[in-house]
């Protein structure tokens, strides 16, 4: 069904980060914000893309936000570099969703979604890091990365878990000794991303926990909050709640804490 | 959300939080009939991988349960948690509470009517005195020998005992039950459980559609376990016997066992031996006798007198049952098919040894039956991906050989509906040496076409 040449061919066609990204990142990790909003704007598409995602309600911004360096401001420095990693991952998503009934909107309130509620997480647990920050903008790669796998594999996909609830992880993994984060990974080192942020996604498969105390904790965190996410009707609707299994031991620890911080009753 | 159905048990897994919204999205109508069109024996939620639910979230699964319940007969409930959850259930339906809750999938399997492994200890405690009972008058029908702990005193001491029991059942709660004919299968014969006064419901709670798909995959040996039964009326005499005459076309055989004519007519039993059912004492005065069983085809299920032959029809369609077979072997093992010869005649299988079968039937516009035959190490690597390591355990591979099979016959069943072809699979058989898949196959023509899937051989069969 899936081969490692179909692993090897997908990974070789993932683009290199464009110029203007990472210049816009070098100068965001310099705390230099006009010269990042300054980079940014010559990429249209970024900047369509900031505008969009900041407007959202879930950012909660009064009145509506248009310009770069007005959106850099507001967001401060590892929000902005959240927002643009952000939109790096929109540059993988396929233009059309077949496995997933996912399109562009929801897709990129997904990406609001986990990246507010992740900086919740972030706050209550008192940690103030950039680049942990930034972490759960790879956490849809999973997601794209299943689509593009997956896509034409449908009908297969289907048929085997009406007789056997296996989820793609697992087909992926034992097909090709591989699994969808360890592909994440893949693109992160490929885009030159900060070696915490694999870490953490790893960790938030469910299935790897991480040697590293921190990492595995906010790997407990961060996959509590994906199937929190993913519990919402539009996503159950759009088939993503079972792509991965849900480990519910792995996070037990965490979960009253979670519920108090969620409001949950 | 569809469930995924095995042995006769539909089980649905969500995964998450679930609330109001979200178990309505999970759910929709048209899940909830196809659910019901399943006709499982037993159709369970697993809350397993669900870490939070209220009432809300619960109900869209409780009204499905009263709709498959009163459509089916099931046995409806969850499965899968721990005493908070249980108690959290049964404090949301205290005064609402007609479905059944099981501590462990395990558990609900005692009580499932199609069950397959027998002989189970197993110590059961619940505080309410009438549950104990009714769980344990369940699992002794069901083939089981369950030792109820009256308190939880006695509870406690009986369960420290290590390796005891098979079983342990607590936070268990049997709601309204299905009262739906037990099946279960031994060696070539299927044993019905039928108890109490036998009428008109008999046609509602005997799965026909299960029985003819035994018939279509070469089962011809039907036993009714009657022991408990207490009466028959004249509608249940109607229902056996023309059960009996139309399973005459396949050479089966229907057999009673234990049957009291205290309170039913004689003349029934006349009526019932002249349409063919015979009757006897004791089950091992059939199960112990071989040649009894050979005589009663338990043992040659090929005996047919009218042999079908392959027609038109079904050959025309050839291509699309080896497409759908080499393309899930491909996609379970991840390699090459490559066909290497086909031919009209009777089955020819070159190396008996180190091999294992599988057959699945098929009904409807056409008609006919798909019988595979594994070299061992392509089931064993196919059947990798459904369990996720390597076995030696025949039983697992063979189990696991069935869920296979079952996505070929629904591969099938897509390609043939892509050309307005509509047909059912019935349920997979599978045979653990050549020898018993011959019994049913030996006397058959039918196209044979060889495969090769990395060098090792493999055998497809289609025929009527």
């Amino acid at each position: 069904m899936i081969t490692n040449e179909i692993i090897d061919s997908f990974i070789e066609k993932i683009p290199p980060a464009p110029k203007a990204l990472k210049e816009t990142l070098l100068f965001l990790n310099a705390g230099e914000l006009v010269k990042a909003s300054h980079v940014a704007k010559e990429d249209k598409a970024l900047s369509t893309y900031l505008k969009v995602l900041v407007n959202k309600p879930i950012y909660g911004f009064r009145n509506e936000v248009s310009d770069v360096s007005q959106i850099f401001g507001i967001l401060g420095v590892s929000k902005s570099q959240q927002a643009v990693y952000n939109y790096m991952m929109t540059l993988l998503s396929p233009s059309k969703w077949q496995l997933f009934k996912l399109n562009r909107v929801l897709f990129y309130n997904l990406q609001a979604d986990l990246s507010m509620n992740w900086q919740k997480i972030l706050t209550h647990l008192e940690i103030e890091d950039k680049d942990i920050l930034s972490s759960i903008s790879l956490l849809p790669a999973s997601i794209i990365v299943s689509e593009a796998l997956f896509c034409e594999k449908k009908k297969d996909v289907e048929l085997l878990r009406s007789v056997n609830p296996i989820d793609l992880n697992t087909i992926l993994k034992r097909l090709c000794n591989t699994d969808l984060f360890d592909i994440c990974e893949q693109i992160a080192t490929k885009w030159e991303m900060p070696a915490d942020v694999s870490a953490i996604i790893q960790a938030a498969s469910g299935v790897k926990p991480s040697e590293d105390e921190r990492s595995n904790n906010l790997g407990k965190w961060m996959h509590l909050l994906l199937f929190y996410t993913l519990s919402q009707p539009k996503y159950i609707e759009a088939e993503l709640n079972d792509f991965i299994d849900f480990q519910i031991e792995y996070v037990e620890d965490i979960y009253s804490d979670f519920s108090d911080l969620m409001e949950i009753s | 959300m569809k469930a995924v159905v095995r042995n006769g048990v539909g089980v649905f897994t969500p995964q998450g939080f679930l609330d109001g919204a979200a178990s309505t999205a999970i759910l929709s109508i048209e899940d909830i009939e196809a659910t019901i069109a399943q006709n499982a024996d037993m159709i369970l939620v697993s809350l397993k991988k669900v870490i939070f639910f209220n009432r809300n979230g619960l109900d869209a699964f409780v009204k499905m349960f009263h709709k498959v319940r009163s459509a089916n007969h099931s046995i409806v409930g969850f499965c899968d948690y721990d005493t908070k959850k249980y108690e959290a259930i049964i404090r949301f339906f205290k005064d609402d509470l007609s479905f059944s809750l099981f501590r462990s999938q395990d558990i609900a399997m005692l009580f499932s009517a199609s069950y397959k492994n027998q002989n189970k200890n197993v110590l059961l405690y619940n505080e309410d005195k009438s549950q104990r009972a009714a769980m344990a008058i369940e699992l002794h029908d069901n083939g089981h020998n369950p030792i109820i702990a009256q308190t939880k005193e006695e509870f406690d001491e009986k369960s420290d005992a290590e390796n005891a029991y098979d079983l342990v059942i607590t936070d268990t709660f049997l709601g309204q039950m299905g009262q739906k004919v037990a099946t279960r299968v031994t060696g070539n014969a299927i044993i019905y459980t039928v108890s109490s006064f036998l009428d008109a419901e008999i046609g509602n709670t005997f799965n026909i559609a299960y029985h003819n798909n035994s018939l279509n995959v070469g089962f011809r040996l039907f036993i009714f376990d009657t022991y408990k039964v207490i009466s028959m009326n004249v509608h249940a005499l109607n229902f056996f016997s023309k059960l009996s005459s139309a399973g005459a076309e396949y050479n089966a055989t229907i057999c009673f066992v234990g049957m009291s004519f205290d309170k039913t007519p004689k003349e029934f039993k006349e009526t019932l031996e002249d349409s063919g059912i015979m009757f006897f004492n004791q089950m091992d005065n059939i199960l112990q006798d071989k040649e009894l069983l050979a005589e009663l085809g338990a043992s040659s299920a090929a005996n047919v007198k009218e042999k079908r032959v392959l027609n038109k029809g079904i050959v025309t369609e050839l291509p699309n049952f080896i497409e759908a077979t080499v393309a899930t072997i491909e996609m379970m093992t991840n390699s090459q098919a490559i066909k290497e010869a086909a031919k009209v005649d009777k089955i020819a299988i070159a190396a008996t040894e180190g091999n294992i079968a599988s057959s699945i039937g098929f009904y409807g516009d056409i008609d006919g039956m798909v019988i595979l035959v594994f070299p061992k190490e392509i089931a064993k690597k196919a059947c990798e991906l459904l369990i996720g390591e390597e076995t030696d355990d025949t039983e697992l591979i063979l189990d696991t050989l069935a869920e296979l099979v079952n996505i070929v016959g629904g591969k099938v069943k897509t390609l043939l509906a892509d050309q307005h072809i509509s047909v059912d699979i019935t349920l997979p058989r599978t045979y653990p040496d050549i020898a018993s898949l011959l019994e049913i196959a030996q006397d058959k023509k039918g196209v044979q076409v060889d495969l090769s899937f990395n060098n090792d051989k493999f055998l497809f069969f289609l025929t009527r």
